[in-house]
């Protein structure tokens, strides 16, 4: 019996997106089923443009270099892996709203709901994750 | 240091986390059930990771060799063999055949696991050759020689023996359960 993992992606940087994408890989990869609720900031995260210069934290830009040297996947890359391995995106119906987003912003392949379809996943998930 | 044979090598050396995993299990899918399958990573965190994954999707994780800044783990794809039904009527328990061992007796041990899973942990002196060889590899067993069959559960050395059986070997003994419980003396692989 497979486990569930539900995470909530609220904010919307480089990191944020590494510690989102990087737990859902590998939960994926390890048999889980796993969904993101992308809310606010969050959005970013799959977001056609956005997500392909999400911003360091300030006075963090050096990272960007450990970054290279590591061999870190870019996020796109981490983007396309998690959805081949069948991890579900959901994006905040509320927050594109008020943001004036259009579901042909994000990455193909989304779901959009509000907080009940999340909840529903959520509900009996073994663990939950916010970032 | 000898390679240690395996079905399948994964190359993920220089990937950090979580491709390494991510690679893993992608490989993975690629093996049948009881075949090994050697991980090359750089990422010091795969080695706590891979056994954390193995654990957590039912492979069995052999062990890590570490050479120079790559790390070989090694791991085993889950088998339902704990499950079969054990048919070779001749059978002893870990505790008899340690006694034996211990007395100096005149027998032979012969470890039909996978060889990977040798390398990392036998009984000295064991005789390897893997469930998958044993027809080809008869003429290096005596038929006459009291034999010890053991693999990790005593499934693959329950056919292993059924098979020397039917090839003449009148003195086959199963050991039930074999290395997963096995508490005498090993030679083990310095990690």
């Amino acid at each position: 019996m497979s486990k569930k993992v539900a995470i909530i992606a609220s904010n919307g940087g480089m990191f944020d997106a590494y510690k989102v994408f990087n737990i859902a890989n590998a939960a994926a990869a390890t048999d889980q089923e796993v969904a993101i609720f992308f809310t606010f900031e969050g959005l970013n995260l799959i977001h056609k443009d956005a997500y392909k210069q999400l911003p360091m934290p300030e006075g963090k830009e050096h990272f960007a270099e450990g970054f290279a040297n590591a061999n870190v996947p870019a996020i796109p890359e981490l983007v396309a892996m998690a959805q081949e391995m069948g991890v579900k995106f959901i994006g905040c119906q509320m927050t594109m709203d008020v943001m004036g987003l259009e579901k042909d912003s994000f990455v193909e392949g989304i779901e959009v709901g509000g907080a009940v379809t999340f909840l529903e996943f959520a509900k009996d998930a073994d663990v939950t994750l916010t970032f | 240091m000898e390679n240690i044979k395996v079905n399948v090598t994964l190359d993920a050396k220089g990937l950090a986390c979580p491709m390494p995993i991510v690679k893993t299990k992608k490989a993975m899918n690629t093996l049948e059930a009881g075949q090994v399958l050697e991980v090359q990573a750089t990422d010091k965190g795969s080695k706590a990771d891979i056994q954390a994954w193995a654990n957590s999707a039912g492979h069995q994780y052999l062990g890590t060799i570490e050479e120079g800044d790559v790390l070989k783990h090694y791991l085993r794809k889950s088998s339902n063999d704990s499950s079969i039904e054990r048919k070779h009527p001749n059978v002893t328990s870990n505790d008899e055949l340690e006694k034996k061992l211990d007395a100096n007796e005149n027998i032979v041990v012969l470890d039909v696991r996978e060889a990977a899973e040798y390398a990392f942990n036998h009984i000295p002196n064991a005789v390897s050759i893997p469930l998958g060889e044993i027809e080809e590899r008869l003429s290096e067993l005596n038929k006459d020689d009291e034999t010890y069959v053991v693999c990790r559960t005593g499934s693959r050395s329950d056919l292993a023996a059924q098979k020397l059986a039917e090839n003449g070997f009148s003195n086959v003994i199963n050991v039930v359960p074999g290395m997963s419980a096995w508490t005498g003396k090993t030679n083990t692989l310095n990690k």
